[in-house]
């Protein structure tokens, strides 16, 4: 994992309407006794965290099955960014291979919390290596935002799609030592 | 319906229909490279009624032969049986922009 330094600033990055969010990651998922913490031991994990969002939210009419969907989709491309693209050697190159399973090396941790209120799901993976950075972030959505001319190689897509499906999302790093990203799905009306 | 990825290749009136079954992402990629050759064209219909989650690597496998099949191959491909979600995802992808969707074909 990279060094770090305890003290270090961090990067806060929020995407979305701000009425009614206090600052911090408090206001961004209001804590709860409510609140599931899960900490992910290995990639075959995945599958049954998913599994387990879905069956919270139900799949009793089309709204609810719409944010199922997007809350599998979210909890894939979350763990799959703190699975796969977060581990970096320290000339930045990906530790891991994607189609491989892996499992957590002992010092390293990923976090998934989530809390479902019938209206909001929040969701947040934390992952130890704090490799993200915000000029990364950006140019994610930036050059992701341009697809007149689509490339099967683009990077960032995952980060984009959240960016386009949570209500809000935030992202903070603490730049080698952790990076968490949230957001949150509202319970919408599906048109007919 | 999230299971793992499956396809078959057939025939509706003269017209080849590639249907796509369980989930899209990184563990489809031996799978996507297999069905590739085995389309023989000049056009093809995908049909996703049957596919799940589909992940950003799996829409990088799908612009990958896409890609492959309209533009190094020249056949007219389309596409059919788009859920909600995923349609939203082949619309800020791209996916729509290299084959058209068309409706589903109804049971008579």
């Amino acid at each position: 994992m990279m060094s770090t330094t305890l003290n270090e600033a961090a990067t806060m990055i929020f995407i979305g309407p701000s009425i009614d969010v206090t600052p911090g990651l408090d206001g961004l998922f209001p804590d709860s006794t409510d609140t599931v913490v899960r900490q992910v031991c290995c990639s075959a994990d995945k599958p049954a965290l998913i599994e387990e969002i879905v069956a919270l939210i139900g799949e009793k009419d089309p709204a609810h099955t719409l944010l199922a969907q997007k809350a599998a989709l979210m909890v894939d491309e979350m763990l799959e960014n703190a699975l796969y693209a977060a581990p970096r050697a320290a000339d930045g190159s990906a530790l891991y291979p994607q189609r491989e399973p892996r499992s957590l090396l002992p010092d390293e941790q990923i976090t998934v919390r989530y809390r479902y209120d019938g209206t909001h799901l929040f969701l947040e993976v934390r992952d130890s290596w704090g490799s993200l950075s915000q000029s990364k972030v950006f140019s994610y959505l930036a050059i992701n935002t341009q697809e007149t001319e689509p490339d099967p190689d683009r990077t960032g897509r995952g980060l984009f799609f959240m960016w386009r499906l949570f209500d809000h999302l935030y992202v903070r790093i603490y730049p080698g030592r952790e990076t968490v990203v949230g957001g949150s799905l509202l319970l919408q009306p599906v048109r007919g | 319906m999230d299971t793992s990825f499956t396809y078959r290749l057939a025939q509706e009136a003269q017209q080849e229909v590639l249907f796509l079954s369980g989930a899209i992402d990184n563990q489809a990629e031996p799978l996507f490279g297999e069905l590739q050759k085995r389309v023989s064209g000049p056009s093809l219909i995908l049909d996703f009624s049957d596919v799940g989650r589909v992940n950003s690597m799996g829409i990088a496998l799908i612009l990958r032969c896409l890609k492959h099949l309209t533009r190094e191959r020249s056949l007219q491909v389309q596409i059919r049986g788009v859920n909600q979600i995923n349609g939203m995802l082949f619309k800020m992808s791209g996916v729509f922009l290299m084959a058209k969707e068309v409706p589903t074909r109804t049971m008579e």
